[in-house]
């Protein structure tokens, strides 16, 4: 994956940084990918740290097709044993 | 629509200029539609009570007993009292400050005591649909280290409070509306962006849907694009942006 680890070093930053961590990996992002890269990689950031309290707070289940693609992973991992 | 001041960048290296140039226009204008409607008469809320939410939202994320529970292994068996601008009714305190701050934890359970103590559950979900919209826009601006907006001015008008009839509780926790349940009076939450599960959840309040997933779909992609792996739609590829995806959603703990 190109940049992957930096684009994870965001994203973490992002969420759970502090101000210099933010710093650091949003300058690196934006020297390595450009600015372009850097504001959509912001943004996916922002949609998926907002999706997950609709998600959550509702309690919205998979899709049965998204249910079936991970089945196996959700038994190997024993996430079906988490109820909420 | 109501404006904000242009964005100043803080960062010595990374310029407010170069940001503004690499801000796809319809990004820029969802976010500002975004700040509109935060501020607009809603379904179940007027103006003021939306930003008073989207503020209390905002506060959360310095509330003592928010950061006890956060850190509890057993969260639902802390008590104590939010740190509150005092602007709202204590249980919508509660539904704002547990979402802001743990939502992947949130249960069944405790939906139900809420509106057993009286909060509708359509004024619940317009609340999840606030605090996602702010909990975006406030997230965008951390991320490239712009100030944080000031709360615009609220916007005169009525909430037009319609429920729709169709609304079930047979998906979620929550009722929706299933597509085939939509009546000819209901506002259509499904024709601009999709009726997957997660379009769904918010769907006993249409406009929710509508104001959330407007924004959203700039932020990431519309629902068509998801899985259009002949085409690239932004700087990233889908793989870069589905990491940076997962990566967010496993801190935050997501299920879905």
């Amino acid at each position: 994956m190109p940049h992957g680890s930096l684009l994870i070093e965001f994203a973490t930053a992002v969420i759970e940084g502090d101000a210099n961590e933010r710093a650091r990996t949003r300058e690196m992002l934006h020297r390595t990918l450009g600015p372009a890269a850097l504001v959509d990689a912001a943004a996916v950031v922002a949609s998926f740290n907002a999706v997950v309290k609709i998600a959550d707070a509702t309690g919205i289940p998979l899709e049965d097709y998204k249910a079936a693609a991970t089945a196996d992973l959700r038994h190997q991992l024993g996430l079906d044993r988490l109820e909420r | 629509m109501t404006t904000a001041p242009a964005p100043t960048g803080s960062s010595a290296t990374l310029l407010p200029a170069a940001l503004a140039h690499a801000m796809r226009p319809a990004l820029a204008y969802e976010r500002e539609r975004a700040w509109h409607r935060l501020a607009s008469a809603g379904t179940w809320f007027s103006g003021e009570q939306r930003l008073a939410i989207a503020a209390e939202s905002r506060r959360a994320v310095q509330c003592k007993l928010c950061r006890t529970r956060k850190e509890a292994l057993s969260p639902y068996q802390v008590d104590g009292a939010h740190d509150s601008l005092g602007q709202i009714d204590p249980p919508l305190v509660e539904v704002v400050h547990r979402v802001t701050t743990d939502a992947g934890r949130v249960t069944r359970r405790w939906i139900e005591s809420l509106l057993e103590r009286g909060l509708p559950d359509t004024h619940y979900v317009e609340a999840i649909g606030i605090v996602a919209v702010i909990t975006a826009l406030d997230t965008f601006d951390r991320a490239l280290d712009l100030p944080q907006r000031p709360l615009p001015a609220p916007i005169a008008g009525a909430p037009i409070r319609s429920r729709p009839p169709g609304a079930q509780r047979n998906l979620a926790w929550v009722p929706t509306v299933a597509p085939d349940a939509l009546t000819p009076t209901d506002l259509n939450a499904f024709s601009v962006h999709g009726d997957k599960n997660i379009h769904r959840a918010l769907s006993l309040v249409p406009q929710e849907v509508l104001t959330f997933f407007d924004l959203d779909v700039e932020l990431y992609l519309k629902d068509q694009q998801i899985r259009d792996f002949d085409h690239e739609f932004r700087a990233l590829s889908h793989a870069q942006m589905e990491l940076v995806a997962g990566r967010v959603s496993s801190l935050n703990g997501c299920y879905y």
